[in-house]
């Protein structure tokens, strides 16, 4: 243990005196002077006295503000003072001690009420908390011990038969008191002592200037002399102070508000006292009854006004707050927040949500503004989704030209507000930045767009023995076609008729072989994938041509057996056919140790509800059980020279025309290598 | 240029080139036949007409160097041209063995493939003279009685009649009876041409056993 340690009990025990002496002085100092003061004004005038006890409310402070634990020494100290007090005029010892209690039981009473909802949150933050505050603490605490307090004059020697008479007193007073000086006193013990001085001072201004408007229109309204001259403006001369209570209401909240009434009785007192008060029409009793039920009137709308400002204010901040966080938060994770409102045509957006855009800072967003920045293809899609036109199942993709010129994609995830007719309310949703994503894809695309050409390359090199005969075929006939032309002008007589022919055939031959060549120049083109209606059959057709040469030279027979529809697919012929050629050439491969006679290469295409199923089918020696897992993955192969690459590109091809592709032994011997594609099947042809 | 009745066949699985080469040849003079595949012509061929065989390598069904055999096994001669679009060694040095006239890449020029088709004839011509020399010679053979045709084969090892008639155990003079109708029935005269002839059909001279061992 250090000395620091050790040192810490003495050091609050230094505090503990203070704190001590502090409430001892300042409670006893604080009731002696409000109850002198209290007795100052009874004294003043025979027309009327104080119309509250303000030492109950310093009671009432000390018992919210002390220490649980110290509470008694306020209360000692509190009673010294009252003891002080009532001694000085007299007050016999026993009205004395019941007039403490009952005070005591109503602060007592009250700050417990108080407490239990300090326990939740602030006082007079809710309409709720107000309205319970001014049953309990103005009314029914005060109404319950005014029952013991109406005896305290009876014990001073009063008639019995007055008791209604003193509890109305004392009910009037102590409502009166926690009404008005009550929550002034507790929001300032809540909020702390520098609530004025904390403020700017344009609001303390405004504080000031509110308060001495009050001042002069209470001076002029509560005048004697006023009222006397037409008893037709009393009502409205009495109106007169509320527009400037309303006003410090709705400004200052609660204690604004009880500030305001402090203000008027204050005035109201000072004219009283002063003899020129509209009040001063009958007993003091009547007339103080008057003016206690006067400002009470006037404190309870004046609270509740206060009070449910002040929560509309707290909801507000805690609007904006939740707002800024919300915006904060989505900026973090680089979301933009927007929303649009059909009916006026309004929209909202984050300030992320705008630098997303590129709009600027301090441009209104509007929906206009936002579709001037979205690209011009994009545009009818984007402008559907911003009014809800559009399902919000689907997130919206689209993009969004820069101030720089730079493109950007965004998605946009939407809910759609609707109501009870279905009219759509407002739309609103979060927007992503996915350009990265997408550029992402854009490559892998690329890439597989180009290793799907490389693969095609690698597949024409390997046939390039074959195509190449299958090139000097037309040559070969052209060539002789040529020279027997030429060697037919030579001869006597010359046989037109038969030269014709030969120069027929050599046209039919050229075209042919630039079939074959272009044919070749298709397949080695690294172009755009484009989709267009296919007919699988001529595909089929054409891919055997290409392999023509390679099915004569490893003695396979083919046998093509095709439904008897027109086929239509959807898709890009060149990729298509790249997965025939290599589905081919994988059953050519299989069935190289094939006896020669059993060398069969079956095609088969049937339909089957929307859907043409292409069948290649060999005779080899099918598909190892070990290796059918891994038959579709990159760089697998059971070939000597493959690369593996072959069918895992193929039911890449495949897959991205919306079909799949699958391998399996065939019953017969042999693998069925089958892709299904969606397709327009149509009788005929 | 070709004879009268010689014929080219040309054997290849494209029409258009099989039209073609017709017609170039038709051209110089020779008569053609086209067939599109292997089987098509071996249904139809006929050894004794006289012409050759120009064929495509690679064929579907039976292939160029296959038909080769196939001919080979019926002993049936015919001169055959290979064409190809490939040049493949291990291929035409196959089919040259086999006795090609010419081995000729695709596509292929009029002056190759007439001066291969003129050889292919000389072969034929040749080769149809030898066969109608051999059938004349088997045709005298046959008229020799069975003593007669083993004097021959005595004489044609160099023996002399006394030896002769050691050998079959009988007498000198009973030979030179035999030796005399045997040269008649063979039309020569002395046994130098005896011999030319037996050579022409390989006939194997009779050789002691004592020379042979």
């Amino acid at each position: 243990m250090s000395w620091v340690d050790r040192s810490l009990p003495v050091a609050r025990s230094i505090e503990d005196v203070q704190y001590f002496l502090q409430i001892t002085l300042l409670t006893f100092f604080a009731y002696l002077i409000s109850a002198e003061l209290g007795f100052f004004v009874g004294t003043l005038s025979d027309k009327i006295f104080a119309p509250f006890w303000p030492p109950n409310i310093v009671l009432l402070s000390a018992l919210l503000l002390v220490r649980p634990g110290q509470r008694w020494i306020s209360i000692l100290a509190a009673f010294s003072a009252h003891v002080i007090a009532e001694t000085r005029i007299g007050m016999p010892v026993f009205q004395l001690i019941a007039a403490f209690a009952t005070n005591f039981a109503v602060a007592a009473l009250s700050a417990a009420a108080v407490q239990r909802q300090l326990r939740e949150r602030p006082l007079f933050t809710t309409f709720h908390d107000t309205v319970n505050f001014i049953v309990i603490v103005g009314f029914v605490c005060p109404a319950v011990v005014a029952l013991a307090g109406a005896f305290v004059p009876i014990l001073g020697g009063s008639a019995p038969g007055d008791f209604w008479n003193f509890w109305t007193q004392w009910f009037a007073s102590n409502a009166l008191g926690n009404l008005t000086l009550g929550p002034l006193a507790l929001v300032l013990i809540t909020e702390g002592r520098h609530t004025f001085w904390s403020a700017n001072s344009a609001r303390q201004a405004e504080a000031l200037v509110i308060g001495a408007l009050l001042v002069v229109v209470c001076s002029i309204a509560f005048d004697r002399s006023a009222g006397q001259i037409t008893h037709s403006f009393l009502p409205a001369l009495l109106y007169l102070p509320v527009p400037f209570v309303l006003w410090s209401a709705s400004r200052f909240g609660v204690k604004g508000a009880s500030a305001a009434i402090l203000v008027v009785g204050i005035v109201l007192i000072w004219r009283s006292l002063n003899g020129s008060s509209l009040f001063l029409t009958g007993t003091p009793e009547a007339n103080v009854f008057a003016l206690q039920a006067f400002l009470i009137c006037l404190a309870i709308p004046a609270l509740l006004l206060g009070s449910s400002l002040e929560e509309a204010r707290q909801a507000n901040q805690r609007l904006r707050q939740d707002e800024e966080r919300m915006a904060f938060v989505a900026a973090a994770a680089d979301i933009g927040l927007w929303q649009y409102n059909s009916r006026s045509g309004s929209c909202w957006a984050t300030d992320h949500c705008r630098s997303m855009l590129g709009l600027q800072e301090d441009s209104p967003v509007t929906r206009d503004a936002i579709l001037s920045v979205v690209h011009p293809d994009d545009r009818a899609f984007v402008h559907d989704a911003i009014v809800g036109i559009r399902d919000a199942e689907v997130p919206a993709e689209f993009r969004v030209v820069m101030p720089d010129g730079q493109m950007k994609w965004l998605l946009a995830n939407r809910s759609i507000n609707r109501d009870a007719s279905g009219t759509v309310l407002n739309t609103s949703g979060v927007v992503t930045d996915i350009t990265m994503c997408k550029k992402a894809e854009a490559e892998a695309e690329a890439q597989r767009q180009e290793l799907a050409h490389l693969m095609r390359v690698s597949q024409v090199g390997a046939l390039s023995g074959g195509l190449a005969h299958e090139l000097t075929q037309p040559l070969t006939a052209i060539l002789a076609n040529a020279q027997a032309a030429r060697a037919m002008l030579a001869g006597k007589p010359r046989d037109l008729k038969n030269l014709a022919e030969a120069l027929d055939d050599i046209i039919a031959e050229d075209l042919r072989a630039g079939e074959i060549i272009q044919r070749l120049r298709t397949l080695l083109k690294n172009r755009k994938v484009e989709a267009e209606a296919i007919n699988i059959h001529n595909l089929i057709d054409s891919t055997l041509h290409i392999l023509n040469s390679e099915l004569i030279s490893r003695h396979v027979k083919t046998k093509v057996i095709v439904a008897g529809d027109v086929v239509a697919v959807e898709g890009d012929p060149v990729q298509l056919q790249q997965v025939l050629l290599n589905l081919v050439m994988n059953a050519l491969e299989a069935m190289t140790k094939t006896d020669t006679r059993r060398r069969i290469l079956t095609l088969t295409s049937q339909c089957i509800n929307d859907q043409i199923e292409v069948s290649v089918i060999d005779q080899g020696a099918g598909i190892d059980a070990n290796d059918e897992p891994r038959l579709f993955d990159a760089f697998f192969t059971t070939k000597e020279r493959g690369l593996g690459l072959g069918l895992s590109i193929c039911s890449t091809i495949i897959e991205r025309h919306g079909g799949s592709l699958s391998l399996r032994n065939n019953a017969d011997g042999g693998t069925i290598a089958r892709f299904c594609l969606p397709a327009r099947c149509a009788k005929g042809g | 240029m070709g004879t009268a009745d010689f014929a080219v066949y040309l054997i290849d699985d494209d029409p258009g080139v099989l039209k073609a080469l017709g017609r170039l040849l038709q051209t110089a003079g020779y008569k053609t036949k086209a067939f599109s595949s292997s089987e098509a012509f071996l249904d139809e061929h006929d050894p004794s007409v006289p012409g050759c065989a120009v064929l495509d390598l690679a064929m579907p069904g039976l292939d160029g160097l296959e038909l080769q055999q196939t001919l080979a096994h019926q002993a049936a001669d015919r001169p055959i041209i290979f064409l190809t679009a490939h040049g493949n060694v291990p291929k035409s040095v196959r089919a040259m063995r086999a006795g090609a006239v010419d081995f000729l890449l695709k596509p292929v020029k009029r002056d190759d493939l007439l001066q291969a088709v003129k050889r292919a004839a000389n072969q034929d011509r040749l080769t149809r003279r030898a066969y109608a020399e051999r059938k004349t010679i088997h045709a005298l053979l046959e008229k020799l009685t069975p003593r007669e045709r083993e004097v021959l084969t005595h004489v044609i090892a160099g023996r002399l009649n006394k030896q002769i008639a050691a050998d079959l155990g009988t007498v000198e003079k009973t030979i030179k009876v035999h030796r005399s109708r045997m040269m008649a029935k063979m039309g020569v005269r002395t046994v130098a041409e005896l011999v030319r002839l037996t050579e022409k059909v390989s006939l194997q001279p009779r050789l002691p056993a004592a020379d042979l061992a």
